[in-house]
């Protein structure tokens, strides 16, 4: 055993571990990869939707025939013609892919509502022979409306005579139907405080950050009979043709599901969207394949993005930095549907011995909120760590040493597969020059421009599960994988194939890969939870496995034969926690008089177990990184509460990062195996972003002096905070 | 998006000939340039001119000759045709060496791809990008009678010369053209007139709707640069909440007559903080006859924002724009 192999260390295998291109990256870069919209059937048309310019409102009546009558048009359907239900759009406890919770859902979403509750929900949509006549026979549609009260604020929803979204009010129903905030309690609360010398108490707020995908979302419906074929930009193919199914009064075999290529995921893709039942309508009705496309503007606010929070805190400490007690109190803005939990996590990386939290899940009539890249994540540790951070100066110490007095770690009720978090944050200090890079006296620089150093740390579930894999030999030894993958940006496709190399001990040119048809693919988990590698990599694993015992007893097969091994298998850590870690660290330079932030230095350490394919798996850090940078420093969604519309929709608007924004990610990897998983590969993609906001709200304190307590961090609140 | 005509002028004259007979037909017309925005306008419904509709006809300026071109004059200043693209004219010698601050306000505009096809006279007469109106809020600048930035969200909006209207005039360009002292050549159907750059634009209490006197059947041909002074030096800054591809939250233009070290006269104008470009004579007179110290410097910027009037949720701009205007200032007038 080497010395590294000691440590859980590890380096690459034959395959695994080297630095390979998408297989698919030409496909992709010279314009042949054909995503949804560039599908084209014979005959095929176009859809529009039409949606509501009113935050809550009623449809008294909704007059077509002025539409119907454009020269074109070859269907029309609205909330009169269509009661279909969407019923991943609403679900009661975030339960997505259970039955169970969609059948007892009290509040029920259509695929078009009456009343409506958002600004951008869909109302009708046409199918014409070109999208400028789908787009005309919009305006064209008449709508009397009765206008409804409407609440934007998450505090004000909670208030006694607010306008109520739904009948019992707007705290969202938990999975027993019932308006219950989300607890969460350890130890005793008030002893944590009577133990503590001295109690800190504050409020953070985070903004709604769209997940801004390149591809706005479209959905391609054909009819054969009694079955349909949707290609649609989903991140689980196996998940959407249920929840199709489901909603159409289907079999799942009546779906088919194509998503060969999408652009970008980011989260809440893994199931059908309303875009995908109402092509399916429209489909049906014209007898002709549709393809309806959300425009930008339609996906910006006719989609979801990360829930805004408002959050509470009391904490106590003891006078060398031990903390006793951690109290929070959070409301999530989920616009009028559940369609999520509205979660904030962060309390749980400290080993606090009493802590409660309590999470209200707030309706209000802002756009649906729902799941981005760890969904519940940077918005919870960006308060929290700011609130760790502040308490740490106040005590006079180091952030570093106070977490690593009070970060959770391995015990005898709380174990762990491995647990790397003193090795990320150390290797860290050391890459970033923490110690120079630091001010022990935040916002000591002298003169106007100030630098200043932060940190953040995390660690993130990389739980192991159940999918599938089917693996087929033939005579020319050609392999061929069969993975119900889509690939959303990691390079899933990728990954699944280099799994299979290893595994059988072949080179990546014998091993095709079909993959993204429900049709033509085993069920996989889909694309979500940072699941993909860790459960249908390890999946390939045991088909391929299956297929090497298959080929050792009767060897390969002959002419006009073939050998297949399929695998489902269902892993388990036996209650251990199985995490990656993560430590970021980010020097910023902010100009006072201008209000100006500059990230100079940002370092990225990780836990994920093996790295599979560094190149991907750094880009994906690095992209992560820089969608927290971007939460961090410019995007929101402002709402005009005197009429309930949303102004800044949009890339323009909301302020996403140029390249000129775009700061360098220096990204390390600290490589284990602790034994699960696909040679011990843990989840990359969800884990990057979590840390930024934290990381540069920290460095900017450091830099500056003053706490930034609100989410963006714009320059306008840098120059109001320091006048 | 509505069915459209578009119709090549091949010259200014026709332009306005073919614009007039649509006007009477009874359509809606609109000029365009580059269309970088006038497309996205009529894709979001957006009316570009108020009380009007949705364009039906687009008279189109890029096919007329020669209205893309820098001409030197014969006495040292030059004559710039409205469809130069902000591209062409960010990187023209002639524009870097004499016009310095209009080269760099033509660079710092949007993104590369929107300089490659966006043009000085587009830049110049964009509507405001104020959220309210690019959201088809039925403001003044739609033709309605409220400003909703006034209860509203005014983050981005005026700290001078606002009301009844608080946008402010987005152009990057235009302040530069003011501090350059232009002359802007419009034609319309009785002929062409020629006004100084900062007769051009008009503020809300004199015409709520429009930005400047343009009528619908008229095009901004060129703008004409007077002869720079032999000493005259000129920069551009602008602050954004990005790095590319956005709106000046405050901007200045700063042309400075120098004498050695010592400045003759100035002219700044600022940018992002009015609903015209916005000449601040009082910071001017401070520099006159005097060398730029860091102390004087600051004290320009104070003057420069000594009028400016916050709105509930825009007061930042002052100290950033006071900011801007004392670093261009300071930088341009020590820089070698």
């Amino acid at each position: 055993m080497t010395p590294q192999e000691a440590q859980g260390l590890v380096g690459p295998l034959n395959t695994v571990g080297h630095n390979v291109p998408r297989i698919d990256a030409y496909e992709r870069v010279t314009g042949k990869a054909t995503y949804t919209s560039d599908v084209r059937l014979p005959g095929m048309l176009y859809a529009r939707v039409l949606r509501s310019p009113h935050p809550h409102a009623r449809i008294r009546s909704i007059d077509v025939s002025r539409a119907e009558a454009l020269a074109g048009v070859r269907a029309v359907v609205t909330h009169d013609t269509h009661q279909t239900i969407y019923s991943s759009g609403s679900i009661a406890g975030g339960r997505q892919y259970s039955d169970a919770a969609k059948d007892i859902t009290q509040h029920v979403r259509y695929m078009f509502d009456n009343p409506v509750r958002y600004v951008g929900q869909p109302v009708a949509a046409v199918a014409a022979v070109d999208r400028h006549v789908a787009e005309e026979a919009l305006a064209l549609i008449d709508i009397d409306w009765e206008e409804l009260p409407f609440v934007i604020d998450v505090e004000e929803a909670l208030e006694a005579g607010a306008p109520k979204i739904w009948p019992e009010g707007n705290l969202g129903l938990d999975f027993r139907n019932e308006p219950r905030p989300m607890t969460r309690s350890v130890g005793d609360i008030d002893a944590g405080f009577r133990d503590a010398d001295r109690v800190f108490e504050d409020r953070y707020t985070t903004a709604f950050v769209q997940d801004a995908q390149m591809e706005p979302r479209s959905a391609l419906a054909e009819w054969h009979g009694d079955k349909v074929t949707i290609h649609t930009p989903t991140q689980g193919i196996s998940n959407c043709r249920h929840d199709n199914a489901r909603d159409l009064g289907l079999e799942d075999h009546q779906v088919r599901i194509i998503c060969k290529y999408m652009g970008g995921g980011f989260g809440d893709k893994n199931g059908s969207y309303y875009f995908d039942l109402i092509a399916a309508a429209l489909a049906k009705e014209a007898d002709a394949p549709v393809l309806l496309e959300l425009t930008r503007k339609d996906d910006w606010l006719g989609t979801h993005g990360r829930w805004h929070t408002v959050q509470d805190f009391k904490v106590g400490v003891k006078q060398d930095g031990t903390l006793t007690a951690i109290q929070q109190t959070g409301y999530s803005g989920m616009g009028p549907y559940l369609r999520r939990s509205g979660g904030i996590s962060g309390i749980e990386v400290y080993a606090c011995p009493n802590s409660e939290r309590v999470i209200y899940p707030v309706h209000t009539n802002r756009m649906v909120s729902g799941n981005f890249r760890a969904p519940s994540d940077p918005q919870g540790y960006f308060s929290m760590q700011s609130m760790m951070d502040d308490i740490a100066y106040e005590l006079g110490m180091d952030p570093v040493d106070f977490t690593k007095k009070n970060m959770l770690r391995p015990t005898a009720d709380v174990r762990f597969t491995n647990y790397t978090m003193d090795e990320c944050i150390d290797r860290g200090v050391e890459l970033f020059d923490w110690q120079s890079r630091r001010r022990t006296e935040p916002g000591s620089d002298a003169g106007p421009i100030k630098r200043g150093a932060g940190f953040s740390f995390m660690m993130f579930r990389s739980g192991v599960g159940p999918s599938s894999a089917i693996v087929r030999v033939d005579s020319e030894e050609r392999y061929t994988l069969f993975v119900g993958v889509t690939d959303i940006g990691p390079g899933a496709k990728t990954t699944m194939a280099l799994i299979a190399a290893e595994e059988l001990g072949v080179p990546l040119s014998q091993v095709e890969v079909v993959w993204g048809d429900t049709d033509r693919c085993p069920y996989s988990v889909g694309e979500s939870g940072s699941r993909t590698t860790t459960h249908t990599g390890y999946a390939v694993v045991q088909a391929a496995k299956d297929l090497k015992a298959q080929i050792a007893e009767s060897g390969m097969p002959g002419r006009g034969e073939v050998l297949i091994a399929s695998a489902t298998p269902t892993p388990s850590t036996q209650g251990a926690r199985r995490m990656c870690f993560g430590a970021h660290f980010v020097e910023t330079e902010v100009n006072v008089r201008s209000g100006h932030v500059r990230i100079t230095k940002y370092v990225a350490v990780h836990e994920s177990g093996r790295i599979l394919n560094p190149l991907p798996a750094r880009d994906q850090i690095r992209g992560a990184a820089l969608q927290g940078v971007g939460q961090a420093l410019h995007e929101d969604l402002l709402y005009d509460p005197r009429n309930g519309h949303p102004l800044n929709a949009g890339y323009y608007g909301a302020r996403h990062l140029t390249h000129l924004d775009a700061p360098e990610i220096e990204v390390t990897f600290i490589q284990t195996d602790d034994g699960f998983g696909p040679y011990g590969a843990k989840t990359v993609g969800e884990a990057g972003i979590i840390l930024g906001p934290a990381a540069v709200a920290n460095a900017i304190y450091n830099a500056i002096g003053v706490r930034m307590k609100d989410l963006p961090i714009t320059r306008s609140r840098i120059l109001e905070a320091l006048s | 998006m509505k069915a459209f005509a578009n119709q090549n002028a091949r010259s200014v004259e026709e332009a306005v000939t073919l614009a007039q007979q649509a006007l009477q037909a009874g359509q809606s017309v609109s000029f365009v340039g580059g269309g970088t925005d006038l497309l996205q306008l009529m894709k979001d419904r957006v009316v570009n001119r108020p009380g009007s509709e949705l364009p039906d006809v687009l008279v189109n300026l890029k096919t007329v000759d020669g209205l893309d071109q820098v001409t030197p004059t014969g006495q040292g200043g030059a004559t710039i045709g409205g469809m130069i693209t902000l591209d062409a004219l960010s990187q023209h010698a002639l524009v870097r060496d004499q016009f310095t601050v209009l080269g760099e306000a033509a660079e710092s505009v949007a993104s590369p791809q929107i300089r490659k096809a966006g043009t000085l006279a587009g830049n110049v007469c964009q509507r405001p990008w104020c959220w309210y109106f690019r959201n088809g809020f039925q403001c003044y600048k739609a033709g309605g009678d409220v400003c909703y930035s006034v209860r509203g969200e005014n983050q981005l909006h005026a700290i001078f010369g606002g009301g009844p209207s608080f946008i402010v005039h987005p152009s990057d360009l235009a302040p530069a053209l003011v501090a350059l002292d232009a002359s802007f050549r419009v034609v319309g159907p009785e002929g062409e007139r020629t006004m100084s750059a900062a007769d051009f634009f008009v503020l809300p209490r004199q015409d709520a709707e429009h930005e400047n006197v343009l009528g619908d059947d008229e095009v901004l041909a060129s703008v004409e640069l007077p002869a720079p002074a032999a000493g005259m030096r000129s920069a551009f800054h602008k602050a954004m909440d990005r790095e590319a591809w956005t709106h000046a939250l405050a901007s200045a233009a700063v042309v400075l007559d120098m004498d050695g070290g010592v400045v003759r006269s100035a002219r700044i104008v600022l940018g992002g903080v009015a609903p015209i470009p916005w000449r601040v004579p009082e910071a001017e007179a401070l520099l006159a006859g005097n060398r730029v110290t860091p102390e004087l410097a600051r004290a320009v910027g104070v003057a420069a924002l000594a009028g400016a009037r916050a709105m509930s949720k825009n007061a930042y701009k002052i100290p950033l724009a006071r900011e801007v205007v004392e670093q261009t200032v300071l930088t341009l007038a020590t820089s070698a």
